[in-house]
């Protein structure tokens, strides 16, 4: 070293140089390396109207704000905007729930077979009971959930006075398709609902349901995907008689803003189906011809 | 004979718990790092994970596969228990600063 460096200063110099750089590259190995910034998301709501099956992690609560939106029916104008305010915890880690308060704003004009209404009412409570009964992870590419949704409705979806008792009964299946990239989700829907207006007797009616979605992660935070619905409503509990089918396709959309503030979008509109007694394309007797979604959801 | 047999079986009984007892895993968080980075534990046994904050700020300990998350406050410790695991790579995070303090629990 005297040899090459004859100045002392310089001498000294380098050998700092050397011993930062030593020091530093010391460092980089015992530190642990930088996270993969698509680490696993929640798949609840990655897929619009189709759920996923995780449920959460246990101690999380949180706050919920959901607008639920449908348009288009026969012969006339028809609109309703459905406000809901939920309270989401998870007291296990095999089972989570939801409750919920419902207000509806609804305008329905001239539609075929429903009287005219518009205004804003609330409309009811729900909850939402979710069991976790497979746990996607190490051990398991899949997730499979039960869920179950029972409500009361004082207003039904065209702004008519009823008392409504439903429970919507889901089997969820979600899968990782690519690691923390592409998801896909089933889910197989029974939803058995009686109502009676004012003075009228009770009607016992159901509907039977299937969904698949698809989403992909484009950046760390956001999701886009798309999802189809299938529906057929039936009367009696038990799916007696055919009333009528429909099938929804739409696109979603899944920001997760900070590992506290999430929100879900979703759109679809009817592409096929028929209504019992009609010839005509589409099912706007059961069904509306759109549906939109949009959740904001505020862990604590 | 017969209070022996009772006996025993009341024996067994309290000792269920014991021998059903948690294995344990305990974490550091020290300037932002999960220390060790990747702790192991037994599959098929039930975990108590003892998580220590040495920092001057509380953090969230949270694991979306282990399917937990509980406060830590600066310079507190908790337990979180976790049910048996099959084998494998869990990983859990600090919810505060995700981006960056993170570690995997190694299931064998």
């Amino acid at each position: 070293m005297v040899c090459f460096v004859r100045d002392r200063g310089k001498a000294a110099a380098a050998f700092a140089f050397i011993v930062m750089a030593l020091s530093t590259s010391f460092a980089r190995a015992d530190s642990a390396p930088a996270p993969d910034p698509y680490h696993e998301l929640e798949t609840k709501y990655l897929f619009g109207f189709t759920e996923g099956a995780d449920i959460g992690a246990e101690g999380e609560q949180s706050l919920e704000f959901e607008t639920t939106t449908q348009w288009g029916r026969r012969g006339g104008v028809y609109g309703t905007l459905e406000q809901e305010v939920e309270y989401e915890n998870v007291p296990t880690q095999n089972f989570g729930y939801e409750l919920s308060a419902h207000t509806l704003a609804y305008d329905v004009n001239g539609v075929t077979g429903a009287a005219d209404a518009a205004g804003v009412s609330f409309s009811g409570l729900s909850t939402e009971l979710r069991y976790l009964v497979i746990g996607r992870g190490p051990g398991s590419p899949i997730g499979f959930t039960l869920v179950a949704e029972p409500e009361w409705a004082r207003i039904d979806d065209f702004g008519q006075h009823v008392t409504d008792f439903s429970t919507t009964l889901r089997a969820v299946l979600d899968a990782e398709l690519i690691p923390n990239r592409l998801y896909g989700a089933l889910n197989l829907i029974y939803a058995p609902d009686v109502a009676r207006s004012p003075g009228a007797s009770w009607a016992p009616t159901s509907t039977l349901g299937a969904s698949a979605a698809l989403a992909y992660r484009v950046a760390p935070k956001v999701t886009l995907g798309g999802e189809a619905e299938f529906y057929g409503a039936y009367d009696g509990l038990l799916a007696r008689n055919w009333q009528g089918d429909g099938l929804f396709v739409g696109p979603t959309l899944h920001i997760q803003f900070t590992g506290k503030i999430m929100l879900a979008a979703a759109w679809e509109t009817q592409v096929a189906g028929r209504a019992s007694g009609d010839n005509r394309g589409l099912d706007l007797v059961d069904f509306p011809h759109q549906r939109g979604n949009l959740k904001l959801e505020f862990e604590f | 004979m017969r209070i022996i047999l009772i006996g025993a079986a009341v024996a067994a009984l309290l000792a269920a718990p014991a021998l059903a007892e948690d294995a344990a895993v305990k974490l550091v968080l020290k300037n932002h790092q999960f220390i060790p980075h990747d702790p192991e534990a037994p599959a098929g046994k039930t975990l108590a994970i003892e998580v220590s904050n040495q920092d001057a700020t509380p953090s969230e300990f949270e694991s979306k596969t282990l399917r937990v998350e509980k406060v830590v406050p600066a310079g507190g410790a908790v337990t979180v228990k976790v049910r048996a695991l099959q084998p494998g790579r869990y990983r859990f995070f600090d919810d505060y600063h995700e981006d960056t303090t993170e570690g995997f629990l190694v299931v064998k």
